[in-house]
């Protein structure tokens, strides 16, 4: 009798759940089933206590099978609705992530620093100090410390801002190496990247502002074979590959022997096209061994120390490595140029 | 500096290289060949032809004219030389047909200018060679043209000798120089005298007197031969100064003996205020340190720079005094800068020309003059000279050349590869050479070892030396903070939206001007490139300004930023360089504020903590190109590092400006004393903070930075923050007031502070704002 009255409120229960539309009707099912007070299956343990005690056993164990059934079917659905709910919601915040983010763009490093930093950054990994030096400048430091005396044809090379005083704006980043020497002595081995100045009309190719990585080690016996070591090292560097580089005689008062390093043209190369004038070569920088003379004057003993120095365009760097054909654009101050670096 | 391959080829008979592979080996041994031109390209197949009959051409200038043109059979020609008659004999040059005025006209006769040969337009180059004959002398030629900055320190390289020299060694054949015949001895003594004031400034002074000359043209062979390597011909004797100056790269200049006075020559300083009329037509006023050639009445030269005027060879000149002289460089440069008058013996002087060339130089001459002036006579010659003590030798210890090169030569190969080059080497015990340097590389190019290790070294070949790391103690090279702390600005600022961009150090008196800055404090360029690039910049933001207003064509709205430092004017010594930071904000629309706290942002994301302060003063305080109103200090750690403001609005077009202007020394400075000192740990709070809000009443200018520090003032040891929340003005305050309000938090790292502190502390600040005058909204 009662075993019927759990059987047909199981089948009952069972089929309120599962007719159940939505998560409150679901919750109507349960009170309905399991409601403290009304609940139906608390209205059959009630029942229960009028029973015998050995059929008590086998009814109970009939009741707490049906609860069990429900109570899974229950939670079983339950699960259902909360995912459906949270499908529903997630669906609901649809978002077009194309649209773009709002705030400003990251802003662009000047090609000229990119490459100043890159080059620091090698000569520190090798132990090289970067110096730095001011623009204005004594005539000793830019010329005359650099064997390059007042009335020294070389000094034609390199039209001069001058101010009063005997001051100019630096040249060259060579007096560097001197204030270098001057500040650690030797051994030294530095660099120093800068701007420097000639008295030159502009025009798509030059420029009266420009900039330049100096070079200086100075060291026991220091060689030409350790210079050209440092300058392929430095060309692999920039290059991000092994350009062929060679070395020729050049002249530069404060290096003896002095070399021109021209490396590979890049865009041809090597079989000759109108960048390199079809030698298949561009010149890269100036280097050689300290001239003796250099040292004596900053100082050093040149029988006991020897080193080699270096001067780097970094402007025609620059404009080499990624194909710029106007210099000016370079201190224009165009976002339009800037941006695409 | 031009270079004849078939003048270099003369020298050196041996020589097997086509011209362009020879520049490739003088580039890659001694000096960097800049290019070769071809000349006198149509002179393989020009010849002789007589021209045998003109006719005339209707309405025109041109002839029709018949030449026997030897192997070209006869043939007919169009010309309209006026030069063109029956019976001389002229070049032609089989260049193909073409129809002109309906005659056929095969080939052309050519002028001296169109064969390369000089030049000559005006007419057809007349020969003397037989018909059918090529012009003697004349062959298509390369020059190989050489640049000047890498043959600065060799005064030989300045004439074909000694870059013959050169090759000869580089391609190991013997060099061929011309046969110099020994001058003192047959010759007389001269009827000038030579007087050297300074001998330090004329080491030596040579001179040749000739008479019976004939001024002429010079021979085809010889005009070309200048032409071709860039210079004019004038006539005989002008170009035969020329051809030896090329030669030997010993300047020479010939004086009308008939127009010197008294019988010497004086090599002295020139007279204060002395006037010279130059071969060029020009009239200097010269000082003592010119350094002049003269005759009794005057200056007739400047010494190793140019001629006079009024001692100039003319057609009329029969007697000729030939100045062969040496010249301190220095001083020849000093002059030739000084009077801005640069000419090609000034260019070869201030390289410190070989003292021993001048009388070779005068014994070429007669060689040459002997055939362009024929039945010249020499009267004699003057030689005055210093005594020039021979240089000592070099001492080489061949292991030094190893390290110094990084790799041994073999001691046979570095004697051969120095006599090549004419140096003379003996050999010393121990594996020292010593070296003796040729008088030509003697003067200033070859003094120390280290000279005689190029000249190995680029024989040899600077491909032949294997690189090689050196072996040095591994250590931490001293650190340069402030570039690096400049990277680091760099890349804050880019990663909040700012562009680099680099400008110029030079800025215009009209821009200083236009900033309402005043052009007297400036760094001054005593010589700009244009009178608007004469000053030096004391602030980066004129030149910000110029980005702005350039890129507002473009763009409504961006941000860019420059590194670079600022030049000042000091009493005495270089000027201060202070690097300085300057970035702008720029919008085309709008009342210009969200740029301004955005900048502010930017300024406490580089600087955190540091504080904005309006001028207390009020607006005057404010710079000529500050929006009066919008523009503050700012002060880090206690220090002034910068400026914020909006651009004056009357320096913009459209748009508006924010500002930063950053002085970086300072900023650095502060930022590595805090990495250095910087924080101490302080344990993170275990209790609960407790937050209220207060709204205080205030006029309308008051600044919420003040009202925040008069809070602080209250509020005691036990908060934590006060944090601006937000400001209010309109009804119900009456206006001219404003609400701001702020949420203070208090807290204590032992306990949890009961609500009776917290409203203490609140009861605290209440009261002391209301003793200032303040009202409160609670
Ligand atoms: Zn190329």
């Amino acid at each position: 009798m009662l075993g019927q009255s759990i059987r047909n409120l199981e089948a009952d229960s069972l089929a309120r759940v599962a007719l159940a539309n939505n998560a409150e009707e679901l919750e109507a099912a349960r009170i309905a089933a399991f409601g403290r007070k009304e609940g139906a299956f608390q209205q059959i343990a009630k029942e229960m206590s009028k029973l015998a005690p050995d059929e008590r056993k086998h009814i109970g164990m009939l009741l707490n099978a049906a609860k069990q059934a429900v109570e899974t079917a229950l939670e079983c659905r339950k699960q259902r609705f909360a995912q459906a709910a949270l499908a529903a919601r997630l669906d609901a915040e649809w978002l077009d992530l194309t649209l773009p983010a709002p705030g400003p763009r990251r802003g662009h490093l000047h090609p000229l620093t990119q490459i100043q930093r890159e080059l620091e950054e090698l000569f520190l990994s090798l132990g090289f100090a970067v110096l730095d030096g001011p623009e204005v400048e004594t005539e000793y430091h830019n010329f005359d410390a650099l064997n390059i005396p007042a009335d020294h044809p070389a000094r034609d090379a390199q039209d001069t801002f001058w101010l009063k005083d005997g001051f100019l704006l630096r040249t060259h980043t060579s007096p560097v190496q001197v204030r270098g020497m001057e500040k650690l002595g030797p051994p030294l081995r530095m660099v120093a990247p800068g701007r420097v100045f000639r008295n030159e009309s502009v025009d798509a190719s030059h420029e009266h502002t420009f900039y330049q990585l100096e070079g200086m080690m100075i060291d026991r016996d220091v060689s030409v074979a350790h210079l050209i070591y440092f300058m392929k090292t430095l060309s692999t560097s920039i290059f991000g590959r092994d350009v062929p580089v060679r070395l020729r005689p050049g002249y530069f008062p404060f290096v003896e022997p002095g070399f021109e390093l021209d490396i590979q043209c890049l865009i041809c190369g090597g079989a000759g096209c109108a960048v390199c004038k079809q030698s298949g070569w561009v010149e890269l920088l100036g280097c050689g061994l300290v001239n003796p003379n250099v040292l004596r004057l900053s100082g050093i003993d040149p029988e006991e120390w020897s080193g080699f120095a270096f001067g780097l365009g970094l402007t025609r760097l620059v404009m080499m490595r990624y194909g710029i054909d106007d210099i000016r654009l370079l201190q224009g101050g165009d976002l339009r140029f800037l941006e695409q670096f | 500096m031009k270079f004849s391959y078939n003048w270099l080829r003369e020298l050196v008979p041996g020589l097997a290289s086509a011209p362009g592979e020879l520049a490739q080996l003088i580039t890659m041994k001694t000096a960097e060949c800049e290019g070769i031109e071809a000349a006198g390209v149509l002179l393989d197949q020009v010849c002789a032809a007589r021209v045998e009959s003109v006719e005339p051409l209707p309405n025109s200038h041109n002839v029709k004219a018949t030449v026997d043109a030897g192997p070209h059979g006869h043939i007919t020609v169009v010309c309209g030389a006026p030069n063109c008659r029956a019976g001389s004999v002229a070049a032609y040059a089989p260049v193909g047909r073409k129809v002109v005025q309906g005659i056929e006209s095969d080939g052309m006769l050519a002028s001296g200018a169109e064969l390369g040969i000089n030049r000559d337009h005006a007419g057809i180059l007349e020969l003397v060679e037989p018909v059918g004959s090529p012009i003697t002398g004349c062959a298509p030629d390369s020059i190989i043209e050489i640049d000047n900055k890498s043959i600065t320190h060799r005064p030989d390289l300045w004439g074909h000798l000694g870059m013959a020299r050169e090759v000869a060694a580089i391609v190991r054949q013997a060099l061929s120089p011309p046969e110099v015949r020994a001058l003192s001895a047959s010759h007389g003594s001269s009827p000038i005298r030579i007087v050297i004031e300074d001998e330090q400034l004329c080491p030596r002074y040579s001179a040749l007197v000739f008479e019976n000359v004939t001024v002429k043209p010079s021979p085809l062979w010889l005009q070309y031969r200048l032409t071709a390597i860039g210079l004019n011909p004038i006539n005989n004797i002008v170009d035969m100064t020329n051809y030896l100056m090329a030669e030997l790269a010993q300047p020479m200049h010939a004086f009308d003996a008939d127009l010197l006075r008294g019988g010497a020559i004086f090599v002295r300083p020139a007279r204060r205020g002395e006037q010279f009329r130059a071969l060029n037509e020009e009239e200097y006023t010269l000082e003592p340190s010119n350094l002049v050639i003269a005759d009794a009445a005057g200056a007739i030269g400047l010494a190793g720079v140019i001629g006079g005027m009024d001692s100039k060879i003319s057609e009329k000149t029969t007697r000729v005094v030939l100045e062969s002289a040496n010249f301190l460089a220095s001083s020849v440069r000093k002059t030739s800068a000084a009077l801005k008058l640069r000419t090609d013996a000034s260019m070869r002087f201030e390289k410190s020309q070989d003292p021993a060339n001048t009388v070779r130089a005068l014994a070429r001459a007669v060689d040459l003059l002997e055939e362009l002036s024929p039945g010249i006579r020499v009267v004699g010659m003057a030689d005055q000279q210093r005594e020039i003590p021979p240089r000592p030798p070099i001492e080489l210890p061949l292991a030094w050349l190893e390290r110094k090169l990084g790799r041994a030569v073999p001691p046979a190969e570095v004697r051969d590869i120095l006599q090549r080059l004419e140096f003379g080497v003996e050999e010393q015990s121990g594996g020292v050479f010593s070296v003796t340097v040729p008088s030509w590389r003697a003067t200033k190019d070859v003094t120390i070892k280290d000279d005689l290790a190029e000249e190995v070294g680029r024989m040899i070949g600077y491909g032949a030396i294997p690189p090689r790391a050196p072996l040095f103690p591994a250590t931490v090279p001293p650190a340069n903070p402030e570039r690096r702390f400049q990277h680091e600005a760099r890349e804050l600022f880019t990663g909040l939206g700012f562009t680099e961009v680099y400008n110029y150090s030079f800025v215009s008196e009209e821009s200083v001007r236009a900033f309402g800055l005043d052009p007297v404090s400036y760094v001054r360029v005593a010589n700009p490139i244009a009178s608007d690039q004469a000053l030096l910049r004391t602030s980066l933001v004129p030149g910000i300004r110029r980005n702005i207003v350039d890129n507002q064509k473009h763009r409504d709205a961006f941000r860019l930023f420059e590194i670079g430092l600022e030049i000042h004017k000091r009493e005495a010594g270089l000027p201060d360089e202070i690097p300085h930071l300057a970035a702008a904000i720029y919008d085309r629309y709008g009342d210009g504020i969200a740029g301004l706290f955005e900048i502010k942002r930017a300024a406490e994301c580089f600087m955190p903590g540091a504080k904005v302060c309006p001028a207390e003063a009020g607006p005057e305080q404010a710079r000529p190109y500050e929006h009066p109103a919008r523009a503050a200090d700012i002060i880090w750690m206690g220090e002034r590092t910068g400026r914020l403001f909006e651009l004056h609005p009357t320096l913009l077009e459209v748009g508006r400006a924010a500002i930063l202007d950053l002085d970086l020394r300072v900023i650095e400075r502060i930022t590595s004393r805090r990495l250095k000192y910087g924080t101490q740990y302080a344990p993170i709070r275990r209790y609960p903070s407790s937050a209220f809000d207060l709204s205080v009443i205030a006029g309308e200018r008051e600044l919420a930075g003040t009202l925040e520090t008069r809070i602080a003032g209250f509020a005691g040891e036990l908060v934590e923050s006060i944090a601006f929340l937000r400001q209010y003005s309109g009804p119900p305050l009456a206006p001219g007031q404003k609400s701001v309000s702020f949420r203070v938090t208090a807290g204590s790292p032992e306990r949890t502070l009961s609500s009776e502190e917290v409203s203490e502390i609140r009861q605290r600040i209440i009261e002391g704002m209301r003793g200032l005058g303040y009202d409160l909204r609670l």
